[in-house]
């Protein structure tokens, strides 16, 4: 049975991954589509949903993990203007 | 939160040009870098490109164009373009199979999204084809019958329901002529070796947007609302091409009264978007071809074409809206139209010379 620790466990490792994505975009879009993702999911009280839910999570994982080693194996050349002005 | 902390010290290392100094002595290559990406230092940012000079790369805000490729398509690319070259035709190998299943897989990704069977989908190059194939090769077929059907790709329900209407009037079922001739694949429909990792990046784009569309719905739909309210508030004179409410929410064309389209795009250098009019000429005079849409003198000469997409931002929006704003009112400012409808003259009824 997932617990609740493992899903909190889950959420940080994706948003730590997320944020070494090269890309703007890419990168805001793992924030806030992992934020929500969990948000979505916070209510869930049958197992097999939670299990399920926990499982796809594992999935994503190991998908922005593979794909940031490949990103970052090709560094941007150039600087979006959205990360160059300080908001 | 420790969390926000821990964003803020990124986002503060991530702009921050890497070893601390700016000055050229303190270059580059002693400076081990944090990441595998080279160092920026100082204004080096700067990009230089047919004549343009932008400070770094433009915000993308031209979904309609092309979108970025999506990391889990990207993902499903990779291993699919490394194990899967066996050619999926090929009967006599395990390779073959492999790579076959992989693009039925696709097909069935691809038909649950649109709600077809996957014997109805037939992979070809793309939309170009796709249209000349449907139009060119329904009619063909039946060219020598009065009846036949024309249709458009968006129709699709439309598409099936007609030809399901069809058959029960007694017509067997669509046939097409196809374009391509050669092995026979895509049961003659479309001759062609498949690229499997082609097929199987877009089948698996198919299956993430039938399980994200709800979401990301929700998201362009917001982005769209904010960048028009955003532009309204600071701008008069602003139209949307097109109907609001029916209409795909991630594109949004817009025309600014008394300002010129090229010029207006000229002048957004720092985002990337298309513009939707037809070309126009040096003189004041608008487009015959916008004039004889109906569309009136001082909206003809405008229109630029935001695309929204999944990977759209608010701060993007935010940033589009106030270079927009600020470009349209410069331009305002230097053009002679909007003084003329500023000292009162009715711009509809200007006789314009003959050329």
């Amino acid at each position: 049975m997932v617990d609740k620790g493992q899903v909190i466990r889950l959420c940080r490792s994706l948003l730590r991954a997320g944020r070494q994505l090269p890309d703007y975009n890419i990168r805001e879009y793992a924030k806030r589509r992992t934020f929500d993702g969990f948000r979505m999911n916070k209510n869930l009280t049958d197992h097999s949903k939670v299990e399920k839910a926990y499982a796809e999570g594992k999935k994503q994982l190991e998908v922005v993990e593979r794909v940031v080693k490949v990103y970052l194996a090709y560094p941007p050349k150039t600087k979006n203007i959205m990360e160059l002005k300080l908001h | 939160m420790a969390s926000k902390a821990i964003f803020s010290t990124l986002r503060r290392s991530l702009t921050k040009p890497l070893g601390g100094a700016v000055s050229r002595r303190h270059h580059l290559s002693t400076t081990s870098a944090a990441t595998a990406s080279e160092p920026y230092p100082g204004d080096e940012h700067a990009i230089v490109m047919k004549g343009v000079r932008i400070s770094g790369r433009p915000l993308y805000l031209d979904m309609q164009s092309t979108t970025p490729l999506d990391p889990r398509v990207f993902d499903a690319m990779n291993a699919s373009s490394i194990y899967d070259y066996g050619n999926p035709h090929s009967r006599t190998h395990l390779y073959g199979w492999e790579a076959e299943n992989a693009v039925e897989v696709a097909r069935i990704q691809v038909a649950k999204l649109i709600g077809a069977s996957p014997k109805e989908i037939v992979f070809l190059s793309g939309a170009t084809e796709a249209n000349n194939t449907v139009v060119k090769g329904v009619m063909h077929f039946y060219k020598d019958k009065k009846r036949h059907v024309i249709t458009t790709q968006t129709e699709h329900k439309c598409v099936l329901d007609s030809c399901r209407h069809l058959q029960q009037e007694g017509r067997p079922r669509v046939r097409l002529e196809p374009l391509m001739n050669g092995g026979g694949q895509e049961r003659g429909l479309r001759s062609g070796t498949l690229a499997t990792q082609q097929v199987v990046g877009f089948g698996v784009a198919c299956e993430l947007a039938m399980k994200e569309m709800e979401y990301d719905e929700k998201w362009i739909k917001r982005l769209q609302e904010r960048l028009l309210n955003g532009v309204r508030e600071k701008l008069d004179g602003v139209v949307v091409n097109g109907s609001l409410e029916s209409r795909y929410a991630g594109n949004l064309n817009l025309s600014f009264a008394y300002v010129e389209g090229e010029s207006l795009l000229m002048g957004l250098k720092e985002v990337a978007v298309s513009s939707g009019s037809a070309c126009t000429s040096a003189s004041l005079e608008p487009s015959y071809v916008l004039r004889a849409l109906g569309v009136d003198e001082d909206m003809a000469h405008t229109s630029i074409r935001f695309g929204i997409g999944r990977f759209t931002t608010e701060e993007e929006i935010d940033k589009a809206v106030e270079l927009t704003v600020k470009q349209v009112e410069k331009l305002r400012e230097m053009s002679p139209l909007y003084e003329m409808v500023k000292e009162g003259i009715d711009i509809k009824n200007i006789q314009w010379s003959q050329h």
